[in-house]
């Protein structure tokens, strides 16, 4: 319950406040999102599997923004940011929805 | 294919089974503040949701940016071809304003008279002089929104088959030369020998000027031979399997007197020293 405020509480105040990002930041914010979704859905996962660990939590979310964004970063670098930001979504894409499925198997054993 | 298995099956983060191991198998860790474990992961969520939160803010700017941008440009090449249209205005009045000093200028003698004739003969076969008479008006216009073709595929709106493009105008225009029309107009610019019929992108240009549909083509002439030449010839023919086809809007009606302007003047491409005329 607490998480999920925490989480809806953040989306609330990025949306009234609307931090002014660097330009140089910006291209990486849906990367950083899609991350950052993946570490969440990997620690609902683990919470129900018994297994949850803040730590490993924290660590997964900041870890996972900073490779992805340093991943999309080189690939700007070498010319072909949108190809390896397509693959960070894929991948991170893939994680998600198996770790949603993972979930909705302890949830409704189904 | 190991790597694109292992990516499918272990979609949780090790680290949560490492840790659970070592809390398994060895002592306990020191006990943590009971509060503090709940913070850290409260403030990662918020994190988590405010870099979201952000992401989003930031797409709706952009929007909204871009389509300010495109509001302001349609607005500029409004202005733009009003201003265009005021300044053809002005041209006009010049022009008429030079053809009176010309006229009082040279009726003063025989061979000023002849020499007026001779111009208005030339300005008439050139398209340059402003004419008046009876004639046709033809009306070519796009599919309506929505129209249906026979086969059942829409042609109106954005269908680029339901549009009249710029062969269609050049396939009219021809058709009432052809059927012997003394002096042409396309939306009230008169076309000469050297007027362009083109499209630029899906607009239609004449003259280097951008025409919306309808297109109202305005031709001096016998009516009825016009009419019936123009309909019973090749472009009639063609002019209305389209409108069967594509539902595109084709009229003609008559007109006992209408009067066209007279071109844009062209630069000056030959001339003869007055000695070598005679």
């Amino acid at each position: 319950m607490i998480p999920a405020l925490a989480l809806v509480v953040g989306v609330v105040l990025g949306l009234v406040l609307e931090p002014t990002v660097p330009g140089a930041l910006q291209p990486y914010l849906p990367i950083a999102v899609v991350a950052a979704l993946d570490a969440v859905f990997g620690a609902v996962r683990a919470q129900l599997e018994g297994i949850f660990d803040d730590r490993v939590f924290v660590v997964s979310f900041v870890s996972n923004v900073l490779v992805a964004g340093l991943v999309v970063f080189l690939g700007d670098q070498l010319g072909v940011g949108g190809q390896l930001s397509t693959g960070v979504v894929v991948v991170l894409g893939i994680r998600i929805f198996s770790n949603a499925a993972a979930i909705r198997r302890r949830v409704f054993h189904a | 294919m190991s790597l694109l298995v292992d990516m499918m099956n272990n979609t949780l983060d090790e680290g949560y089974a490492e840790r659970a191991a070592r809390r398994a198998e060895g002592p306990a860790p020191a006990p943590r503040a009971p509060g503090r474990h709940r913070w850290t992961a409260g403030l990662a969520l918020v994190a988590i949701g405010v870099v979201t939160g952000t992401a989003i803010s930031q797409v709706r700017e952009r929007q909204e940016a871009s389509t300010g941008l495109r509001t302001e440009l349609a607005a500029e090449v409004r202005k733009r071809t009003a201003q265009t249209e005021s300044l053809a205005d002005q041209a006009e009045q010049l022009r008429a304003e030079v053809a009176a000093a010309q006229a009082a200028a040279l009726g003063a003698d025989v061979a000023g008279r002849s020499a007026t004739r001779r111009l208005e003969e030339l300005g008439l076969a050139s398209g340059t002089l402003a004419v008046r008479g009876p004639g046709v008006v033809v009306t070519l216009a796009d599919a309506p929104e929505g129209a249906v073709a026979p086969d059942g595929s829409l042609r109106g709106g954005t269908s680029i088959d339901g549009r009249v493009q710029d062969r269609d105008l050049q396939d009219l225009v021809n058709g009432l030369k052809a059927a012997g029309a003394e002096a042409v107009s396309v939306n009230g610019i008169r076309l000469t020998a050297l007027t362009a019929i083109r499209s630029a992108g899906e607009a239609v240009l004449v003259d280097f000027r951008l025409l919306s549909p309808p297109y109202v083509v305005r031709a001096i002439g016998d009516p009825d031979r016009l009419e019936l030449e123009l309909l019973d010839g090749p472009t009639g023919r063609r002019l209305a399997t389209y409108t069967q086809l594509y539902g595109l809007g084709f009229e003609v009606e008559r007109d006992a007197s209408m009067s066209l302007p007279g071109a844009s003047t062209r630069d000056l491409r030959s001339a003869l020293p007055e000695e070598d005329r005679s």
